[in-house]
């Protein structure tokens, strides 16, 4: 090979390693969530806010949220703008899901009837916010659909640990929203492989 | 129009039995809703209510299931029970105690209500005594309630007015009965055909006195038949025309018995049936060696139209499950033989005076939606002897004492939280008419109202009682007629 070959070629795989860092895909956000005067740490959703010039395509997968020894499982479930999720109803009895807004917004109340066990029943949730579950014959029964505007999102554990994973190098707004605190945002930046991040959520 | 007018020593007499009817009615026992099953199952009220006490059509499934789940009842228990034995252990039976349970922890709920009352002005000075127009909180009852089940096929149940009227008052047991449930399985029959319960319960009636959501009772159950007061009877010959005089049956409908009663709801309970043996007395000692009969039939006619939520328990509508469109029918009769003159007194010289009596009816209750309507028409017939005298010995029939009486009622859901309702009681009875108690034969009344769930487990209540015209004697000794309308609210809670 000639030298004029031979640098060509380094000069491309040069490019190609600094194309592929510049959008390093396996970047995450690793974080733990504290709690102010809340019984626990658990169920929040931890989501990356919209991105400028960024769009999202729906996810083709669907979200499954069941009705099981009456309650809604999980708990809280977030997903993507554009998320079909399906609401299964694995109890004997009969239930209902409605929500009577989404994050306030009562135009976008919806309620989605009842059907028998073992059926499932889906919506797109296309708008921005919080549904709340509820079914109107068990009013004990609750559940949280966070819709987000990005696929960067997840739901903390019992201990408020949480993880984001797949996220592009960059500077965004980390969000949280929680079934009795207060909504928290801080910025973050995701240079390095695993962004590490401390939120506290105060009631 | 006629009129009466009853001396001063009748209405002394009729006043003293308008104080211990109400009395009586003011001590109807209440039966409740069971925040006990919403611990045990971490579920609201409005699971089994849509207005408590009143069941929904998952209540009355869970209730005829002995108290469980219609369907996979284990896995909806938040609260395991304590085993009296291993399942197993009924393969040692009859040489082991056979297994049963007890709930997880005692299953005991508590209900408050008291009434305000507003009473319409009554002419003064007559010979009604004072009624306050204003009083805070009367009937005041505190009650507590037990009830669950034994394991698998056995329930029961006990509700106690600990407290009901002034301070410290106390009134007494309202329902307190073991239930065998299912009996008929074991011998193939379907489900639900055949069950077996015992102690004092209120009667299989078409439509609960226990569990009304009324502020008052219905009239027509606290009907009890009794002669003329104060006026001679007839001998030795009476006729049709002479005024009937020893009957006094103080049977009210509405109010628990002691007895046994078999019955059964199979067709997943479209289909219902009992049978009860009791003693007819009510709360008190029995008063007779006889006992009395009651049997009850009722067919529902489920009108869904969707065949799956027709079978379901409870019906699948566009905005969630709710009670199924439907339409009942049910029939029952009464029998009884009333005793008298059991030590003599009365009529010395003669035996027991034995009197048949009956109570006969029909019902029905129309549920679509948000809107029900039910009512309930009654016959009652207490035969009526007295002594003949003629030939010392024995009893002649006379004119038997007889009512005719029912009520109907509508109730519409505004919110899932408030509802209007209207009713009407009537009670055709002449002997009441004679005794002084209402100014015609029918007295009648109108009793709208509403109802607000505050909470699951809260409720505020108003009812306006337009009533019948009755008679009162000033002190001058005229008699006037007034209607002694009044408001009741009431508050209810459960915890």
């Amino acid at each position: 090979m000639s030298l004029p070959g031979i640098a060509v070629k380094a000069g491309v795989a040069a490019s190609i390693t600094l194309a592929l860092a510049g959008a390093n895909w396996a970047n995450e956000i690793k974080g733990k969530v504290s709690v102010q005067g809340i019984k626990s740490a658990e169920n929040i959703a931890v989501y990356v806010d919209v991105i400028a010039d960024k769009k999202f395509d729906a996810p083709k997968d669907h979200v499954v949220v069941d009705q099981k020894k009456m309650a809604f499982i999980p708990h809280v479930v977030a997903v993507q703008q554009g998320t079909t999720v399906e609401f299964l109803n694995s109890d004997p009895v009969g239930h209902n899901v409605y929500w009577p807004s989404i994050s306030g917004n009562k135009k976008l109340s919806h309620n989605l009837g009842t059907w028998p066990k073992g059926e499932k029943k889906p919506f797109q949730f296309n708008d921005i916010g919080t549904a709340s579950l509820l079914c109107n014959v068990h009013p004990e029964m609750s559940g949280y659909v966070v819709v987000v505007p990005t696929p960067y999102f997840a739901v903390t554990d019992k201990e408020g640990n949480f993880e984001i994973k797949n996220v592009p190098a960059g500077k965004y707004t980390l969000k949280t929203w929680s079934e009795d605190g207060k909504p928290t945002t801080q910025a973050v930046d995701v240079s390095a492989a695993a962004a590490t991040v401390e939120l506290t959520v105060k009631k | 129009m006629k009129r009466r007018v009853v001396n001063g020593s009748i209405m002394a007499s009729l006043t003293a039995v308008m104080v211990v009817l109400w009395a009586m009615l003011a001590s109807v026992p209440k039966s409740s809703a069971i925040p006990a099953f919403s611990r045990k199952y971490q579920t609201s009220c409005t699971t089994c209510h849509n207005n408590y006490p009143e069941l929904n059509d998952f209540g009355e499934a869970f209730k005829k299931n002995g108290f469980k789940f219609p369907k996979d009842d284990e896995t909806f228990v938040k609260e395991p029970p304590v085993l009296l034995g291993s399942k197993a252990q009924k393969e040692a039976f009859p040489g082991a105690v056979y297994p049963g349970e007890i709930p997880g922890s005692v299953p005991v709920a508590f209900r408050y209500s008291g009434n305000f009352n507003y009473n319409s002005k009554q002419p003064s000075p007559s010979n009604l005594g004072f009624l306050p127009r204003t009083d805070l909180f009367v009937p005041n009852t505190f009650t507590i309630i037990g009830a669950g089940s034994f394991g698998p096929t056995l329930s029961f149940w006990v509700d106690n007015d600990i407290s009901a009227g002034g301070a410290d008052a106390a009134a007494g047991l309202g329902d307190g009965y073991l239930k065998f449930n299912d009996l008929g399985h074991a011998i193939g029959l379907p489900k639900d055909t055949l069950n077996l319960r015992m102690g004092q319960f209120e009667l299989d009636l078409p439509i609960t006195q226990a569990r009304t959501i009324n502020l008052t009772p219905y009239d027509v159950y606290s009907q009890a038949s009794m002669a003329t007061v104060g006026t001679a009877c007839p001998a030795p010959t009476p006729t049709a025309s002479q005024p009937p005089c020893t009957t006094n049956n103080p049977l009210q409908f509405g109010i628990p018995q002691r007895g046994i009663e078999i019955g059964g709801y199979p067709n997943d309970g479209n289909f219902t049936w009992s049978l009860a043996v009791v003693d007819g007395s009510n709360n008190t000692a029995a008063l007779r060696n006889y006992k009395d009969v009651y049997v009850r039939v009722s067919q529902r006619f489920n009108l869904e139209r969707d065949p799956e939520s027709r079978n379901a328990v409870q019906a699948a509508g566009p905005t969630g499950p709710r009670d199924h469109t439907s339409i009942r029918f049910g029939a029952f009769y009464y029998y009884g033989r009333n005793a008298l003159n059991m030590d003599g007194s009365l009529f010395p010289g003669f035996g027991t005076v034995h009197e048949p009596f009956y109570r006969a009816g029909g019902d029905f209750r129309f549920k679509y939606r948000h809107f029900e309507l039910y009512g309930v028409g009654m016959y009652g017939h207490d035969q009526n002897l007295l002594p003949n005298t003629v030939t010392g010995t024995g009893f002649v029939r006379t004119s038997p004492v007889t009512f005719t009486g029912g009520f109907a009622q509508a109730q519409y859901w505004i919110y899932p939280w408030a509802m209007a309702l209207m009713r009407y009681d009537f009670v055709d009875s002449p002997t009441d008419f004679s005794n002084g108690i209402s100014r015609n034969n029918t007295r009648n009344r109108f009793s709208p109202g509403f109802q607000f769930l505050v909470r699951a487990n809260i409720k505020v209540a108003f009812e306006y009682q337009h009533r019948w015209e009755r008679p009162v004697t000033l002190s001058n000794g005229n008699t006037i007629f007034f209607h002694p309308n009044g408001i009741v609210s009431g508050i209810d809670y459960v915890f």
